[in-house]
């Protein structure tokens, strides 16, 4: 197989981990050592040409090739059947609706969520139940790691350098779960989205890290509990729209669906309850207004919100459907809301995962 | 052991920058505006113009949060100046 990245000789790996760090080549964790096997490997469960490119990976533009791919998807611990869904869900990062490039130096603290859906999440042990954010599963940690790795060492968004994330969160290590399929009354994620029934694919998203939400009880109780905590002030999705997701439990979603309730009637609930008065958003001052009028300005608003009229209560989206629901995790108490980036991108992207004959 | 890198080497070699006018006054000067910050950067222009006499270009780019096209670097390149970000 030929190969183009520079090589590396080591006397053992002790010394590889610690050129990696010395060459800023990791995110601060040791790394699975990219050996020409290992990355042969992950090329050849794809089949394609090493030198094939994805495109340039903002912000620094290195080409995004299936080498350069495979060997960052080593380093983050996959085995070659991961290496499709990574590949995917990168495609689908560098979409331009969302805006990788803004993801990746925003001072806000987006990470691109990855969202695995079909029948390749139970097949390769993504968590989609219990602690579904959390640690402990292999497909999820090694893919959201291998996707953050390959953007590190090819995007070169750095903290303190080009990386201007205020705070961030901990999903710069690793944000990647799966939608639960089997114990969700409702289609899929990407379903919704255009996939065909029983396809796989990956949808990213850039948000914050999951909020609880406290929700059990009558969907109407669970609608007013997850609508208040979508429109917190702080969050930019009630000043500047953009899109947010909702994640609830299975539990969640069984009780609103044996109530006759369909995802897009929790959307539309909580489009027209997720909302604050323009008076109380504007008590945020006048920064803030000022990125409410360019989305006003760029017919971000629908016309009908007339936003100078203090009694106006403002949403959190544009439109119903850009509020994305996903069912995953326990069958408890909680469910969660992820607010975006705003209406600076971040956007959803779903890509189905190619699989190679 | 072998390893392979997960990077490109760096290929970029920097250009010299050009030479800074003496002053302000009289030069060309493109302002790009990352459409965020609209009132500052009409603040800006009105400055740049009424008091210190430059010749202002206003160069709007499509969105604050993505990277400038192409057509509008070279176009900004072709001034004495360019002021290419403002900061919040």
């Amino acid at each position: 197989m030929d190969l183009v990245s520079e090589r590396l000789n080591v006397d053992d790996y002790d010394e590889a981990v610690e050129l990696f760090y010395q060459r800023r080549w990791t995110d601060g964790l040791p790394i699975v050592l990219p050996t020409r096997r290992r990355v042969e490997a992950m090329i050849a469960a794809v089949k394609r040409d090493p030198q094939e490119s994805l495109g340039p990976v903002p912000p620094k533009g290195g080409p995004a090739t299936i080498e350069k791919l495979a060997i960052n998807a080593v380093m983050g611990g996959c085995l070659p059947e991961h290496f499709p869904v990574v590949i995917a869900a990168m495609q689908a990062m560098m979409e331009p609706a969302h805006n990788l490039n803004g993801v990746l130096q925003t001072t806000h603290m987006c990470v691109s969520l990855v969202i695995v859906n079909g029948p390749v999440a139970r097949r390769l042990g993504f968590n989609s139940r219990d602690g579904v954010f959390g640690n402990g599963y292999r497909a999820n940690a090694a893919v959201g790691r291998a996707v953050r790795l390959a953007l590190w060492n090819l995007g070169g968004a750095f903290p303190w350098d080009t990386d201007k994330a205020t705070l961030s969160h901990p999903g710069e290590y690793a944000f990647c779960i799966a939608e639960e399929e089997e114990d969700n009354p409702w289609r899929p994620l990407h379903v919704e989205r255009g996939c065909p029934e029983g396809s796989d694919a990956v949808t990213v998203f850039a948000c914050e890290a999951p909020h609880s939400v406290f929700c059990y009880g009558t969907p109407e109780e669970m609608l007013h509990v997850l609508a208040d905590s979508m429109c917190s002030l702080g969050n930019n999705n009630v000043h500047v729209l953009g899109q947010t997701l909702v994640t609830l439990n299975p539990l969640n979603a069984e009780e609103f669906a044996r109530r006759g309730w369909s995802k897009p009637d929790i959307r539309q609930y909580l489009w027209e309850h997720a909302r604050r008065p323009l008076a109380q958003v504007r008590a945020c001052g006048v920064v803030h207004e000022q990125f409410r009028r360019m989305e006003r300005d760029a017919g971000r608003y629908p016309h009908r919100y007339d936003v100078d009229n203090p009694t106006t209560r403002l949403p959190v989206t544009p439109t119903p459907d850009d509020i994305h629901i996903v069912v995953a995790g326990g069958r408890s108490y909680f469910a969660a809301v992820l607010p975006g980036w705003g209406g600076f991108g971040g956007f959803a992207v779903t890509r189905r995962i190619e699989w190679s004959s | 052991m072998e390893l392979l890198s997960p990077v490109w080497p760096a290929a970029t070699t920097p250009r010299p920058a050009k030479k800074r006018p003496a002053s302000l006054g009289g030069a060309s000067i493109a302002l790009v505006d990352d459409n965020l910050d609209i009132p500052f950067t009409t603040h800006l222009e009105m400055l740049l113009t009424e008091r210190l006499g430059a010749k202002v270009r206003r160069l709007v780019k499509p969105s604050g949060t993505a990277p400038s096209p192409p057509s509008l670097i070279d176009d900004a390149a072709g001034h004495d100046v360019a002021v290419v970000g403002i900061g919040l």
